[in-house]
């Protein structure tokens, strides 16, 4: 009996670490499925003992409540409640997450300026916006700037008379027209910006002169919807003041107007710091070779530095944004009618709580794997392909 | 291939959770109750079928679902005791079934959670000015019992503002949210094609916020609620009027869990005994000298021992309560008439409606015999 062979002996399973982690997670997993089984038939026995309806036919009552601001009947069903709440939710998320990219790539080049005051602004602007915890934030915007800074609507502010700001709401000039013709043409006018960029780019590429795709894009988006208004009388209406409220123009809803805000401030102070750190991981030498061949700072930054740093910030980015949408349930605190506070005032109305709320879960649970889904493909053509 | 790899998996797994929202609705009844049929058998302590009364009687204490600043109903004062016409209902039912009126746990809830907490049983009863309505007794899971209360919906303005609910055209009015008034302002609002814009706020603070910056024109809730913020508020309550106008039925009382008739028999009597000593005149003060009287009817109310041909006995129909808890409840809290006068006289408001069936009012006790 050598030693050697006492090593090649088969190992018994009780002692095979192979075996033992295999039991290991099959022992954790059986806990877990144990605990929500548990959990489950207890919500279950005591959901039968209450006769409290655990299906989705609430969807169909009448909602008993209208929304601040937009058209509703309060006699729709439930299920036209939540539709609304859930393009009230899109449309702050929308609009919040186009100005945080836009204002904290502002705020992200701003920190990495040379000029010392504005370093410093934007710095402490950061520094301070980062540390407070989101919900004060919006609180404080809510009562302290939107109710107590704004005026009553007697004494509204009109500046230039284009605008009518008071604590009911701020209201701006806007087509008068239907929404829907309004989309019709912006989106047409997209279609002729991105069509004549790219037809810009491929003649640049085929001729070698200059592009100037996004000074030429600009013009033709300016020319579609110039264009378009004329060709359908398009005419602008002007915010008054009438009764108690405004008349005319397009009003944002104040609790809208200040969740909105809070979370472009919020969001943007994270985005920054993205910005400015994918801007630092842009490789020295790209900066040194464009130096090299003489670009001024400004072509510098928007030909070679910035297409770089986006790739890097895509992401993270990616996240915020994602972050922003779900942020924009603590709308509910203030009142603003997304799909949170719909699902709350249902429920507070007479809907069973348990599956309006899992609705509502699984519904900022696709708006999110949705924008996940996008950015990831998005991503995916962008990043850099490594050999 | 890594990447496409994860994106495979991921669009999977978004295809699954579609097929999931897909086929949420699709649960069916007979799944539901063919289910907990089965777990009924191996059920856990928390699922036992006892009554809420029996886990009264063990804990000791009953824990009542109440609010925190509502001045008249229920406002918790500095000194940790919550004073108020719901809080002395709380008090009447632990009176009644424990013999203490001071053995019960106040629990403060908003207004959007109260359902949700008398459902998973965190409290034993709700009283928190809770309006009855068919789908809160359908929908919520929620059982009635005696009305304590009998309000309606008004409208609160400035002073001078408005004279009548009619001349309110376009105006901002603020509700609570998650309430019975929200519906109301609505419905009032478009039957009388007054295009008004209401706004829900979370809770009552928040609104009295907005109601001070000028952000509504009209406060609307229960006459009793706008009474008793009124009597409250910063600048003094000649600020503030109500209309005359009330645009609904609000029928207020206690709460309890559908499927426990014992429990609701018990708060239903507790509620129904501090009716009943008012009108026989039964109060804290005088209800030691009723036990000697010689009046049938008011003996078996108090639990006193009658004598017959078999013995002397108290009556005890069997709803589970002590044979004295009408005692008790009268001696400890007091009557109907007591209560209202200790809380919501000084709000300045009326008995009105809210008066004994013989004095033309709606409170009206079934003959306990």
């Amino acid at each position: 009996m050598s030693p050697l062979t006492a090593v090649s002996a088969k190992t018994p399973p009780w002692r095979d670490i192979r075996v033992l982690r295999w039991l290991f997670q099959l022992v954790v997993l059986a806990i877990v499925v144990g605990i929500l089984y548990w959990l489950y038939s207890n919500y279950q026995v005591n959901i039968s003992k209450s006769k409290i309806p655990t299906d989705l036919r609430f969807l169909g009552n009448p909602a008993n409540f209208t929304f601040p601001g937009q058209e509703f009947d309060q006699s729709s069903p439930v299920r036209a409640a939540f539709v609304q709440g859930f393009y009230n939710t899109l449309r702050v998320a929308i609009a919040g997450i186009l100005l945080s990219i836009a204002l904290g790539t502002l705020i992200g080049m701003a920190r990495l300026s040379k000029n010392f005051l504005v370093r410093a602004v934007s710095t402490a602007y950061v520094e301070v916006i980062r540390n407070i915890p989101l919900l004060l934030l919006l609180t404080f915007m809510n009562l302290a700037v939107v109710l107590q800074t704004f005026p009553r609507i007697e004494d509204a502010w009109k500046p230039l008379d284009l605008f009518v700001v008071s604590n009911r709401g701020i209201a701006i000039p806007w087509f008068d027209g239907s929404t829907n013709t309004l989309l019709v043409v912006i989106a047409l006018s997209v279609v002729a910006a991105i069509s004549v960029g790219w037809w810009r780019t491929r003649r640049s590429d085929r001729t070698g002169r200059p592009a100037r795709s996004l000074s030429a894009s600009l013009l033709a988006f300016i020319v579609v919807s110039v264009g378009a208004w004329m060709a359908l009388g398009y005419s602008w209406t002007l915010p008054v003041v009438a009764d108690r409220g405004t008349e005319g123009g397009l009003r944002l809803d104040p609790s809208f107007f200040a969740l909105l805000v809070t979370l472009v401030i919020y969001t943007s102070s994270h985005i920054a710091e993205i910005v400015r750190g994918s801007i630092l991981a842009v490789p020295r030498g790209q900066g040194e070779a464009a130096d090299a061949l003489a670009l001024s700072h400004g072509t510098k930054m928007r030909l070679v530095i910035l297409p770089q740093a986006f790739r890097i910030a895509l992401p993270a980015i990616g996240n915020q944004a994602m972050n922003l949408i779900k942020n924009s349930s603590l709308g509910a605190a203030i009142s603003y009618f997304e799909l949170t506070q719909v699902a709350q005032i249902t429920v507070g109305n007479g809907s069973p709580a348990v599956p309006a709320f899992t609705l509502t879960l699984v519904v900022y649970l696709c708006i999110s794997l949705v924008t996940s889904l996008i950015l990831n493909l998005f991503n995916r053509r962008l990043a850099l392909v490594e050999r | 291939m890594k990447k496409s790899v994860s994106l495979i998996a991921a669009s999977a797994a978004f295809a699954l959770l579609l097929a999931g929202c897909a086929g949420g609705g699709e649960v069916t009844p007979a799944a539901d109750s063919s289910g907990s049929n089965e777990s009924n058998e191996t059920a856990a302590p928390m699922a036992s079928s006892a009554s809420v009364y029996d886990a009264v009687m063990e804990a000791g204490v009953v824990r009542c679902g109440t609010r925190d600043a509502l001045p008249g109903f229920a406002v918790l004062q500095d000194d940790g005791e919550h004073v108020g016409f719901d809080s002395d209902f709380c008090r009447v039912i632990a009176a009644a079934v424990l013999g203490d009126a001071t053995a019960v746990e106040m629990v403060d809830l908003e207004t959007a959670d109260r359902f949700t907490a008398l459902q998973n049983g965190s409290i034993d009863v709700l009283v928190r000015n809770t309006t009855w309505t068919a789908s809160r007794d359908g929908g919520e899971g929620a059982t009635f019992v005696q009305t304590n209360f009998y309000d309606g919906q008004g409208m609160m303005v400035e002073s001078g503002a408005y004279t009548s609910v009619a001349d309110m055209n376009g105006a901002v009015v603020c509700v609570a949210k998650g309430t019975t008034t929200e519906g109301n302002a609505a419905l009032e609002s478009s039957r009388r094609g007054l295009n008004w814009e209401v706004r829900a706020f979370d809770d009552t603070d928040l609104l009295l916020e907005a109601f001070l910056a000028g952000q509504c024109d009209g406060w609307s809730s229960d006459v009793s609620q706008l009474t008793g913020f009124r009597s409250a508020y910063p600048d003094g309550p000649a600020a503030l009027t109500i209309l005359p106008e009330v645009f609904s039925k609000e029928p207020l009382g206690p709460a309890v869990l559908d499927g426990d008739t014992q429990w609701a028999q018990v708060v239903n009597w507790a509620v129904l005994a501090t009716i009943q000593a008012e009108e026989f005149g039964i109060t804290s003060a005088n209800v030691d000298s009723f036990l000697t009287s010689e009046d049938v009817t008011i003996q078996r109310f108090l639990g006193v021992e009658i004598e017959t041909d078999e013995g002397s006995a108290a009556l005890d129909p069997g709803l589970g309560l002590p044979t004295d808890f009408a005692y008790q409840v009268v001696k400890q809290v007091g009557n109907y008439g007591e209560i209202f006068e200790a809380h919501l006289a000084p709000l300045g408001l009326e008995r009105g409606v809210n008066a004994l069936w013989t004095d033309g009012g709606l409170m009206y006790a079934p003959p306990y015999r």
